[in-house]
């Protein structure tokens, strides 16, 4: 009896393949969908994503399914190792076997590339910590970091990368890894239990995320000090991992030693003795440690409580800001606007040389240029004097003061040609 | 006997087979009407704003005026401000033309030296006050809702659907 029922779990827990499969085709029918509206730059990511959640039909759901059924795979592929394990199918399989193992990785690194992509707060901050991850990595950690940034800062080219890796690079990985494994097999087991199964899940997921939207914190220029990013399930082990190991081992312990795991794992095959005992080991010590890491960060939250109220307080802003409607953006800036009265900062930092409305003006041999309908560059000047709110209010002063200092340091007779122009009409 | 179990059973398996199958059509039925609604297209509804022309004492003479008026246009996430050609016609009590060629929507020239509208597209021609004249266009230019307010002529600008 005892025996019959381990059987029936083990049949089963033998179809993984087949919630990992139709987990796969959600994101990949998502994932193409959301493209759809979602663009890649750091002016209008935040925005579009908020597009798609408070404007779009269907669209909460559609990137909750994809938000969500991330995790979810993330969490199956897994299993589908330990499974393939289990049957030893590194011995007898091997195709399926690496297939499976790398599945695992890709998964992964597409989480970890998508989550940068709707640039809230929380997405620049998983950023900064991919960053932090690189940089730390030994022997290559400057350049990983540089490669990974495309520069020396994150900027919107690192939003780009992301899009592209997470878009187009890891999708296609995936792909060839799904085609090669489906081309390999000659036999199929167990199709339509792993059909029910793969039903199931996604009808739960489909439920689940009817229910869920996906998070999306506030944009990263209006985040303040207090918040708290947390990141997607899948990664809260590696988050708590990071909180107790210092600096640099914090790349050791977050990609050099799952790396050298998956490695042993992937080469399994090839190896000649002990091999039950090597990969059981691996999968073991990962099993544990992504468990407790995650129920530990769960409990962490939970038990601080400056951190609850915290968390609690970005989960009522994030309610409230779903019930305010959207508010489109604005792509070019006016040529005239309607009330006729310049900007605030435009009168305190500009008027005084350029003219009560940018027309330009002569003091003795000094000539302040006119400013209006000149090309506008570079975009931040003309931002800090039409839309301060979009700034801090310190940052709006900041630019335009550098930028009025800059001007008036020019010896008093003409702007350095070199200085950019500050372009306004209204 | 023995036939009869084989043909049970592979009717059975035939059956099976479809199960596959089916759970893959109820996730591409279920994305698919979601995706369906998502990628709807918006129409816009046409634009009720008032955009400033000129002021009336600007407006006088025989000929059309070409004037520019800024309007904002919602598309989506976003907006952009356009800048439109419109032609006045002082002669015709201010009415506004808008300049798009009611044959396939280019953007007709006022030709000054024969007094004309010129369509670059398809040669179609439309008198001073918007007549058609000659060419493959259906009816005149069309006249855009106007108003005088605050002796400033006012319009709003939108394409007929009818192009």
């Amino acid at each position: 009896m005892s025996s019959h029922r381990s059987n029936q779990i083990h049949i089963w827990f033998g179809t993984t393949g087949g919630i990992v499969a139709v987990l796969l085709l959600v994101q990949f029918l998502t994932g193409v969908l959301l493209a759809f509206y979602y663009v890649p730059s750091v002016d209008h990511a935040h925005t579009t994503v908020s597009y798609v959640e408070k404007v779009v039909s269907s669209g909460s759901w559609l990137r909750s399914l994809h938000h969500y059924g991330s995790q979810w795979l993330a969490l199956f592929a897994f299993l589908h190792v330990t499974r393939l394990f289990w049957d030893e199918a590194y011995r007898y399989r091997k195709a399926h076997w690496i297939a499976a193992v790398v599945l695992l990785v890709l998964v992964m690194a597409a989480a970890g590339t998508g989550y940068s992509l709707p640039w809230d707060a929380r997405a620049f901050f998983s950023t900064r910590v991919a960053e932090g991850l690189m940089n730390g990595l030994p022997f290559v950690g400057r350049y990983a970091r540089l490669w990974l940034l495309g520069g020396s800062d994150i900027s919107t080219i690192t939003l780009s990368r992301f899009f592209a890796l997470h878009v187009l690079l890891t999708p296609f990985l995936i792909l060839a890894i799904v085609a090669w494994r489906v081309l390999r097999v000659r036999c199929w087991s167990n199709l339509n239990r792993n059909a029910i199964a793969g039903g199931l899940v996604f009808v739960a997921l489909a439920i689940w995320c009817l229910k869920f939207p996906a998070p999306l914190g506030p944009p990263v220029e209006t985040a303040t000090a207090e918040y708290l990013p947390r990141p997607g399930a899948q990664f809260l082990w590696l988050y708590q991992t990071l909180k107790h190991v210092p600096g640099a081992v914090g790349s050791i312990v977050g990609v050099v030693v799952p790396g050298l795991g998956v490695a042993i794992l992937a080469s399994l095959p090839w190896l000649r003795a002990r091999r039950r005992l090597i990969g059981g080991v691996v999968i073991a010590i990962f099993a544990v440690w992504v468990v407790t890491m995650t129920v530990a960060a769960n409990l962490s939250d939970r038990r601080d409580q400056r951190t609850r109220e915290q968390l609690a307080r970005q989960a009522q802003q994030e309610s409230n800001w779903r019930r305010e409607p959207f508010t489109a953006v604005s792509l070019s800036g006016p040529q005239t606007s309607n009330t006729g009265e310049p900007p605030v900062l435009y009168v305190k930092f500009c008027a005084d040389c350029h003219g009560q409305h940018g027309e330009g003006a002569r003091r003795g041999n000094v000539t302040f240029p006119p400013l209006l309908d000149v090309p506008i560059k570079p975009r931040r000047y003309r931002r800090a004097v039409e839309k301060p709110a979009r700034l801090r209010p310190a940052t709006a002063d900041a630019v335009l003061f550098r930028q009025a200092v800059g001007a008036a340091d020019a010896r008093g007779c003409r702007m350095d040609r070199a200085l950019e122009t500050v372009a306004l009409s209204f | 006997m023995n036939t009869d179990s084989n043909v049970t059973d592979r009717s059975r398996r035939s059956f099976l087979q479809l199960l596959p199958l089916g759970v893959f059509a109820g996730v591409f039925a279920s994305i698919g009407g979601a995706a369906f609604r998502f990628l709807r297209p918006r129409l816009a509804a046409p634009s009720d704003q008032w955009l400033d022309v000129a002021t009336l004492a600007e407006l006088t003479g025989p000929q059309p005026i070409a004037k520019k008026v800024l309007a904002d246009h919602v598309s989506g996430w976003a907006t952009t401000r356009e800048e439109h050609n419109v032609f006045v016609l002082p002669a015709k009590n201010n009415q506004v033309l808008s300049p798009i060629c009611p044959h396939e929507g280019c953007e007709v020239a006022w030709e000054q030296a024969r007094n004309r509208f010129a369509c670059p597209c398809h040669e179609s021609y439309f008198t001073a006050d918007g007549t058609r004249l000659s060419g493959p266009a259906p009816r005149g230019l069309d006249a855009l809702p106007a108003r005088v307010q605050d002796g400033k002529l006012q319009v709003q600008y939108r394409v007929s659907d009818n192009v």
